[in-house]
């Protein structure tokens, strides 16, 4: 392949087919600087001694057919004329007086607009190749994969859909907050697909000591219409997301993950952040479309009296696949990481939980504790759950509980009792079962579209086919 | 006839029969006052009446203002009248305590109360029971004490305004003060249009709720009946006297 100067070829190479010339092309096409390039071309390297995923190989693949379910032989996907498309209302834009909000669409940053008061108090947020060539050329340079597989931070991740993203990730947004500066609005970033293809977007976003910043994430698109299929269960667009946050000393990070993403979507995403010495990290993320997704919100615990809160909430239908997968790392002393997954299932869907805690040998004095609870309200869904602790330190505080049930007869009969009908009740049991979750959201746009989305996953719920549990014996027995 | 009336009640719990052929009849405006020894089947004819899917009606029927109400799910049976205040009342988590009282309210007016409206008798009916304001922000019956939970069934019966209310064993587990608060607030419900069954092991809360009938039950079946001197004989000679006709 000769160098050309725009990333479009006329027969697209398929993700499995990509060669080091692609890799080089793309870079250069988009004037990225050397270095850049040099670690995307590393990355790559890495990428050719890796195999795809495989459940036999890779124990944290193990619940999800990655072979069947994820399409590596379609093409990445080619930025569109953005007049063109026509974008779905999403949580973002309903987001009160926001920092800054950015749109991605098909694998490039369509808009940014940033808040001129708090661009002049110093929040940066702009495209990661701009950043490269800016100010911030440092901060990216210094951050850029240190969490993943090319930089030289505490990660190195040994998944080859990471490498895939460290090597050719297409739109990327850098948000920057300096030191001291507590943004108290929301940043929202917009995600859509509206094509078929790979779609590899980044997000690197650094808060400096003392720093304030919430981060919405939101993943839209997909349901496009005749797009070709490999199979039934292959989706025609992939989304291979990385997203790296960095928490410096005493920052506060808030970051918040909506996926409703339409049925023809895989997604897979890692969402890792690194938490300095007494930095808090909270996640929340609301996993509602898709047809596979692999979501992975992670923190590695790097400093002492660093926190991690990661919580979210799943509702699987007919024929979607979700596998979450939080990790914490608590590599120093005396952190904290509390982790809460509630997730309900209908029709024929499948739910992994595997909650990972690794607590190393300096981590003495970690508090850690690893909540996953999943409701099935019809036939033929199931959900598998593992809370795994590693732990090499003795001195620590661990806790870790897992369940998956039904609505429980105890609760339906006491609700309908009262006279709610059933259909009522079962409604606030499942929005009751939630909001332990809920209430800890702490922006209210989030919350209602959290629920709403809740709403409609019960509308769709055949309430005369919910299984209730057999609590039968509703008195102690003396 | 009777408000409710229950006849030759036949109940089974997993394969075993339980009730063996219960009668009784509660007129508007009476309390009927049932007791007997733990096991006897006391809650179980209250969770009959109140529709409870588990316990299986084999035989006999249960009128309701001379309809037959053994077919018909429990929140029909609330939103005609029957009121069941639970020996154990369930938690049911992170449902909103408010937003479940409004849901049970309007469902039994079959309309929507004004929001406003609806507070002001809650609230009324929240200190008319010494409960206390931070319940409003509770989930239903979560992490509440055993006394707190019996008022709140209370507070439920006074906002759904039955016509007929079970109440079982709702002395049990109150102190002094609180089962004088609870009963009194029972008291005031009481009237020409409510009919009241009393289910209790002791004749405390009788003492609050005088009531015009007491009836023994054992073993599943109705082995005594009297006027109100019958609590008292009970509370001082116990059941052994009844145990060989049962
Ligand atoms: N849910 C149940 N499962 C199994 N046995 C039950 C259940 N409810 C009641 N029983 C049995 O039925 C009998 C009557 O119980 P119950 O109605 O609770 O009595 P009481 O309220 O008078 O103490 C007891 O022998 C009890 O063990
Ligand atoms: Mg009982």
């Amino acid at each position: 392949m000769t160098t050309s100067t725009a990333p479009t070829t006329d027969t697209p190479t398929s993700l499995d087919a990509i060669t080091e010339d692609v890799v080089l092309d793309r870079s250069t096409a988009a004037g990225e600087p050397s270095w850049m390039t040099d670690r995307r071309l590393a990355a790559f390297k890495t990428w050719l001694d890796q195999d795809w995923p495989n459940r036999r190989a890779d124990e944290y693949w193990r619940n999800t057919p990655f072979d069947r379910l994820v399409d590596v032989t379609l093409p990445l996907v080619e930025p569109v004329d953005a007049e063109c498309v026509e974008l779905a209302e999403g949580v973002v834009d309903t987001l009160e007086s926001p920092a800054a909000t950015v749109t991605v669409v098909d694998g490039a940053v369509l808009s940014i607009r940033v808040d001129e008061d708090w661009a002049d108090r110093g929040l940066v947020v702009e495209s990661l190749r701009d950043a490269a060539a800016g100010p911030c050329a440092g901060v990216v340079s210094e951050h850029l994969g240190s969490l993943t597989t090319t930089g030289t931070g505490s990660g190195r991740d040994e998944d080859r859909t990471i490498s895939t993203n460290d090597a050719l990730w297409d739109a990327g947004v850098f948000v920057h907050v300096p030191a001291e500066l507590e943004v108290t609005a929301p940043i929202g970033i917009q995600t859509y697909a509206t094509r078929p293809g790979v779609h590899l977007p980044r997000v690197l976003a650094v808060a400096e000591h003392h720093a304030r910043v919430t981060l919405v994430l939101e993943h839209l698109g997909g349901d496009l219409p005749d797009a070709p299929r490999a199979s039934r269960n292959k989706t025609p667009v992939l989304v291979d997301e990385v997203v790296e946050v960095i928490a410096r000393d005493s920052s506060f990070v808030d970051v918040i993950s909506v996926n409703e993403h339409g049925d023809d979507v895989a997604f897979l995403s890692l969402q890792k952040a690194g938490a300095h010495r007494d930095a808090t990290v909270r996640h929340y993320s609301a996993t509602l479309g898709g047809a596979t997704v692999r979501l992975r919100p992670e923190v590695d615990l790097l400093g002492p009296g660093a926190s991690a809160f990661p919580s979210g909430i799943y509702f699987a239908d007919e024929g979607q696949h979700f596998d979450v997968q939080p990790y914490m790392r608590h590599i120093a002393p005396r952190a904290t990481s509390d982790v809460l997954y509630k997730g309900a299932l209908q029709g024929k869907s499948r739910a992994v939980f595997r909650g990972n805690v690794y607590v190393a040998r300096e981590a003495v004095g970690t508090t850690t504790n690893e909540n996953n609870r999943n409701l099935i309200l019809t036939k033929g869904a199931r959900a598998d759950s593992t809370p795994f602790l590693e732990i090499e330190c003795a001195d620590i505080t661990a806790g870790h509980g897992s369940a998956t049930g039904q609505i429980d007869a105890r609760h339906l009969f006491y609700l309908q009792a009262r006279g709610l009908r059933r259909e009522q009740a079962l409604r606030l049991i499942v929005l009751g079962f939630f909001n332990e979750v809920l209430e800890q959201i702490t922006l209210p746009s989030i919350g209602e579209r959290t629920l709403a989305a809740i709403e409609r996953e019960i509308d769709l719920a055949d309430l005369d086919q919910v299984n209730v549990s057999a609590g039968r014996v509703d008195t102690p027995r003396d | 006839m009777a408000e409710l009336s229950i006849r030759d009640l036949t109940v089974r719990v997993d394969g075993t029969d339980i009730l063996k052929g219960v009668t009784l009849d509660l007129e508007k405006g009476k309390t009927l006052a049932l007791m007997g020894p733990n096991g006897s089947g006391k809650s179980t004819l209250a969770y009959a009446i109140a529709g409870h899917p588990a316990y299986e009606v084999t035989g006999g029927e249960i009128l309701f203002k001379g309809e037959d109400i053994t077919e018909w799910t429990p929140d029909e049976r609330n939103r005609a009248g029957v009121f069941l205040a639970m020996q154990y009342p369930v938690e049911v988590p992170g449902v909103s305590l408010t937003n479940f009282l409004r849901t049970a309210v309007n469902a039994r007016l079959e309309e929507d109360k004004p929001v406003r409206e609806f507070m002001g008798e809650l609230r009324t009916a929240m200190s008319d029971l010494d409960v206390d304001e931070s319940f409003l922000q509770r989930s239903v019956n979560e992490g509440f004490s055993g006394g707190e939970k019996k008022r709140f069934e209370i507070l439920q019966m006074a906002l759904l305004r039955p016509e007929v209310a079970v109440l079982d064993e709702t002395d049990s587990g109150l102190d002094v003060d609180a089962l004088r608060i609870v009963s009194e607030g029972i008291d005031r419900l009481r009237g020409p249009d409510l009919g009241v069954l009393v289910i209790t092991h002791y004749t405390r809360i009788l003492r609050y709720l005088t009531p015009d009938e007491v009836h023994v039950m054992l073993g599943g079946r109705i082995v005594a009946s009297g006027g109100p001197e019958l609590a008292d004989e009970l509370e001082e000679h116990g059941y052994e006297h009844y145990a060989v006709s049962a």
